[in-house]
């Protein structure tokens, strides 16, 4: 590749990608950073006239904030935990047996694909509301549920397909139990992929904005929904730099451990790429 | 759960090949692909098909079902519906174009260097990913709303505040531009990968210039990752809810937040129902093909 690259030449391309890149990319972000820590910040000037951490203060002591907190993790943990439960034995099932229409049954997953997202949960949301799941707990978290089941099924089937099934089958002939060549042969080889799809499917439930939001208001409030209803009612500035923080904590791990999954070629295949 | 698939290991690792199946165990792959399954079936074909069939089989002044397209006669003959609609094509078509405008050079910037700095730039480009767009649209508000730091940094070079985009159709456009900058990346630069630098070297030897390079030789191979790009920004675009509720401007709005609005403040879920139905025949074509992408990705 390094043919098509002249080494001496500066690389301006890149260097003006990277400029305009952070400012679009990476700016609005430090700016919102700024506030958050800003005690007093009135215009015109460039930086606050006061920093400070007084707004955590009155943020964290807010009863909404604590409820909503506790409800996007109490919502992402079910959802993660039930789509666990439905989804790897199902992988399992997709990626080592063979049953009548798996092939079929394997692509029914890409249904939810073919249609606007927003389209769909309101179709969604005309059954639920027969079935009084409107506002309701469990309506978000089937709704949410529905969400993860692609990348909870497809990720840990290409994870149990690229496990060495020579090994399996050695530990096999020494006389391992199938349960103990799952636990010590099937499982470390699978897990990191699974638990970056774990981690992925928690992420992503935790920012789910629109399902809880068309489902399940106005009794359930998650931190996105907050945000938004802090961004359209809440004058004070410092609130909503302080909640948007907060919210970014999930995807600052995401980062950390997904990254190599989001990076790999397998990944934007997956999109159609 | 562990031990149930575990206890198939066995046939499953026999040497006839990857996918073994003994007639008296074929009933335990579908007991183990069942729930996922038939929630596919509850959640999303089934309300699909719901959508359709209550949109069209409505009940008359006595109470019978009978076939009616009234709902959608209504959306098409009344102005708010149409300006609502005609809004989110425009906003979808903008979007679509800018991101191509935008995603191509970069992908085709990382597609032929190496090096830190293209590191650099692919680790921005792919950053949005991780960023909730509700955060998205506080810092865009915090950066180009009124007063914001635009306005600031102008006013610091003696320059006139900006036309802000906030609460105007460019609100979305930026933010949804931004939000789907990652995966259109991705994807082209997936696309990229199938082409082959001999090829391009080829050309060169021949003495042809980057933009017949780029015309003749790339283009034509990466032309379905293109559509695809194109078909998941459509799809993702048409019936965005969060971005134009927050930073669009209340009306004309967008087809999401316009659902929203009828079904939960309206009250009236066989008109949000009959929209719902009208955005699934606009992204029919675009959905088919995303997914007909993926399945044959998956395939190979």
């Amino acid at each position: 590749m390094s043919t098509l690259v002249d080494k001496r030449r500066i690389d301006w391309a890149g260097i003006a990608f990277a400029v305009v890149l952070t400012l679009v990319i990476i700016f609005p972000l430090i700016v919102v950073g700024t506030w958050a820590f800003a005690n007093v910040w009135r215009y015109p000037a460039i930086i606050p006239q006061e920093f400070g951490l007084r707004y955590w203060g009155t943020t964290l002591s807010r009863q909404d904030v604590w409820t909503s907190i506790t409800m996007s993790l109490s919502l992402s943990l079910m959802v993660t935990l039930l789509s666990c439960i439905i989804c790897l034995p199902a992988a399992y099932a997709f990626a080592r047996m063979s049953f009548p229409a798996r092939n079929l049954l394997f692509f029914s997953f890409l249904a939810g694909q073919a249609f606007p997202k927003f389209g769909l949960l309101v179709a969604i949301a005309g059954i639920f509301l027969h079935l009084n799941l409107i506002g309701n707990f469990w309506g978000v978290v089937m709704i949410q549920l529905v969400g993860t089941l692609l990348y909870m099924i497809w990720i840990p089937v290409a994870a149990f397909q690229s496990v060495d099934r020579r090994m399996e089958e050695a530990a096999r002939d020494v006389g391992a139990s199938p349960f103990r060549v799952f636990w010590s042969i099937t499982l470390p080889q699978a897990g990191p992929t699974i638990a970056a799809a774990v981690l992925l499917s928690f992420v992503g439930t935790f920012y789910e904005t629109e399902g809880a939001w068309l489902i399940g208001a106005p009794a359930i409030r998650t931190m996105p929904v907050l945000m938004i209803s802090f961004i359209n009612n809440q004058p004070v500035i410092q609130y909503g730099a302080v909640l948007s923080v907060l919210l970014w904590i999930p995807s600052f791990f995401a980062i950390l451990f997904a990254r190599r999954v989001v990076n790999s070629s397998s990944f934007a295949r997956g999109f159609g790429g | 759960m562990t031990d149930t698939p575990a206890g198939n290991i066995a046939q499953a690792t026999s040497p006839a090949g990857d996918i073994v199946g003994t007639r008296n165990r074929w009933y335990l792959g579908l007991l183990l692909v069942a729930a996922p399954v038939l929630l596919v079936c509850w959640l999303i074909i089934y309300p699909i098909i719901a959508a359709v069939v209550q949109t069209v089989w409505v009940p008359d002044a006595d109470g019978v079902n009978r076939l009616s397209l009234e709902s959608y006669r209504f959306f098409f003959s009344d102005g708010y519906s149409l300006a609502n609609l005609w809004i989110t094509l425009w906003t979808t078509l903008v979007c679509a174009i800018l991101l191509l405008l935008i995603c191509l050079p970069i992908a085709l910037y990382l597609r032929f260097s190496e090096g830190r700095l293209p590191a650099y730039v692919q680790a921005l480009a792919i950053f949005p990913m991780f960023v909730p767009s509700i955060i998205l649209s506080y810092a865009f508000i915090r950066v180009l709303g009124p007063n914001g730091m635009l306005d600031i940094l102008l006013n610091a070079a003696h320059l006139p505040k900006i036309r802000s985009p906030y609460l105007t159709p460019w609100g979305p456009v930026i933010g949804l531009v931004w939000d789907h900058i990652p995966l259109t990346v991705l994807i082209l630069l997936s696309g990229l990968g199938n082409v082959s630098n001999q090829s391009i070297e080829a050309a060169r030897d021949v003495g042809a210039g980057r933009l017949i390079v780029l015309w003749h030789i790339i283009l034509p191979r990466i032309g379905n990752s293109v559509l695809v790009a194109a078909s998941f920004a459509v799809l993702g675009i048409f019936s965005a809810f969060t971005i134009p509720y927050v930073l669009g401007p209340a009306a004309p709005e967008m087809m999401g937040p316009f659902m929203q609005r009828t079904f939960r403040e309206l009250y009236d879920p066989t008109s949000a129902i009959t929209q719902a139905v009208i955005s699934f025949g606009f992204c029919i074509v675009f959905g088919l093909f995303y997914v007909y992408s993926v399945a044959r990705n998956q395939r190979t």
